[in-house]
């Protein structure tokens, strides 16, 4: 079940025609997809195995109604200040047009499942997610999940962090929207309901 | 996956454009990283809005995600054409933090920017697929036009059977070329121009009005 509702957790297996049209429970359009397969609605403190918390779920970056694009004029080249500077910040603070630091503060701070967050609106890394690589066992698990990534998701491949190759056919090709590419595996995605309201 | 969404997404499309006609038609800025998609975007906002779209650098990869400038009213031999704009970030098939570095930026910077301009990449490209009505497809004239990229979103966009206008920018530079990039399209139509400079702006809005208007 590598997809999870970002609004209200229910899990989906790999490729599952139902999210097609919007979680039938809440009907929530973004997924999360989770390449270990354990997405779990279970809350992270349940987890104790290196590979289970750097599987957590942990939506990010995006804003309920407009996937894409950041509407009419430039704003000034904004980097708003996020504390520590992990891959989730500087994630985020990319994302300032949808979330704000204040939240991001907020949100880093917070231990609640993901779940809950997304559905405030609130989009920012669980402590479990912050800091993947702080042991070695972890750091195979990273290369695992890199792997996993690029096997499933061969219109990118991560060569290795900060280095892409693309598949612009395959990703002209895909129906689900990226959003969020992370480096331990993980990525947010939006299906197509989102495009309607732009 | 797939052949439902693709099937709702061909609905969407086609009421979409039947409803959708006295809607500003939606026109993607598209080119590889540092044409010269956001200085056009920026001129022909500030022509017609007096706002900007987005940054401009030396640095490529600058535009990561689309953005989109709404309600251009584009006049021409007295009519109006109304159209929203998209600037959407470089396509390229290889990103790689190693070229920020030479710009000056951090490796966490570099590693960084590096993966928002492949989120951009992906991002644009799903534009393409569900989103406008019409492209401007933006190269600059002192490079070789013949790369795999162009090739590539070229025959997408033909795929799709989009009204497409090639922009040869940059003329201003002595080693531009626009006759090499009008002889590697040649099944459209190539308009030079400097968005830089302001040059030829006239026929650039005047192509705009007669492609998408
Ligand atoms: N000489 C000259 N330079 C130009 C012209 N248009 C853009 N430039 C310069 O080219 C560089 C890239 O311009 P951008 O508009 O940021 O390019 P872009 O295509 O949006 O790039 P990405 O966002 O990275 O994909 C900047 O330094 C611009 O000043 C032009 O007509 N002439
Ligand atoms: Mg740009």
């Amino acid at each position: 079940m590598p997809h999870q509702c970002t609004n209200c957790g229910r899990t989906f297996a790999d490729g599952s025609k139902e999210m097609l049209s919007g979680c039938p429970d809440c009907g929530g359009n973004k997924f999360q997809f989770d390449p270990t397969g354990e997405a779990e609605t279970a809350p992270p403190e349940t987890e104790d195995t290196a590979t289970r918390s750097a599987s957590t779920a942990s939506p990010e970056g995006t804003s309920a109604d407009d996937p894409g694009v950041t509407d009419d004029v430039a704003e000034p080249n904004t980097s708003p200040p996020t504390a520590p500077d992990t891959e989730d910040g500087a994630q985020a603070s990319a994302r300032s047009d949808v979330v704000s630091p204040d939240e991001l503060a907020a949100a880093a701070e917070s231990t609640e499942p993901a779940a809950d967050r997304a559905e405030q609106g609130e989009t920012a890394p669980s402590p479990a997610d912050t800091d993947p690589s702080d042991t070695d066992a972890s750091d195979s698990n990273l290369d695992a999940l890199r792997q996993k990534l690029n096997d499933q998701f061969e219109s990118i491949r991560i060569v290795s962090p900060g280095q892409y190759e693309l598949n612009l056919m395959e990703l002209y090709d895909r129906e689900e929207y990226i959003i969020s590419l992370r480096e331990d595996g993980r990525y947010v995605i939006e299906m197509p309901e989102g495009w309607d309201d732009r | 996956m797939g052949l439902l969404t693709n099937l709702r997404d061909s609905i969407t499309r086609v009421t979409d454009r039947l409803f959708a006609d006295d809607e500003p038609k939606r026109i993607g800025i598209y080119g590889p990283p540092n044409a010269g998609k956001t200085t056009l975007a920026n001129r022909i906002a500030r022509d017609w809005t007096g706002d900007a779209v987005g940054p401009e650098s030396h640095i490529p990869h600058e535009t990561r995600r689309a953005r989109r400038k709404e309600n251009v009213e584009i006049e021409r031999n007295g009519k109006t054409v109304t159209i929203d704009i998209v600037d959407t970030p470089g396509v390229t098939t290889k990103v790689d933090y190693k070229e920020f570095l030479d710009h000056d930026m951090e490796k966490d910077d570099a590693v960084k920017r590096s993966r928002e301009a492949t989120e951009g990449v992906a991002e644009a490209m799903h534009w393409l697929r569900e989103d406008v009505d019409g492209v401007i497809y933006v190269l600059d004239s002192t490079t070789d036009p013949f790369t795999q990229v162009n090739t590539m979103l070229i025959g997408i966009i033909e795929s799709q059977d989009l009204p497409v206008l090639i922009f040869a920018n940059k003329v201003d530079l002595d080693d531009a070329d626009v006759k090499r990039i009008a002889d590697a399209f040649p099944q459209h139509e190539t308009v030079p121009l400097s968005a830089l400079e302001g040059d030829n702006m006239d026929e650039v809005y005047e192509k705009i009005a007669e492609y998408f208007g």
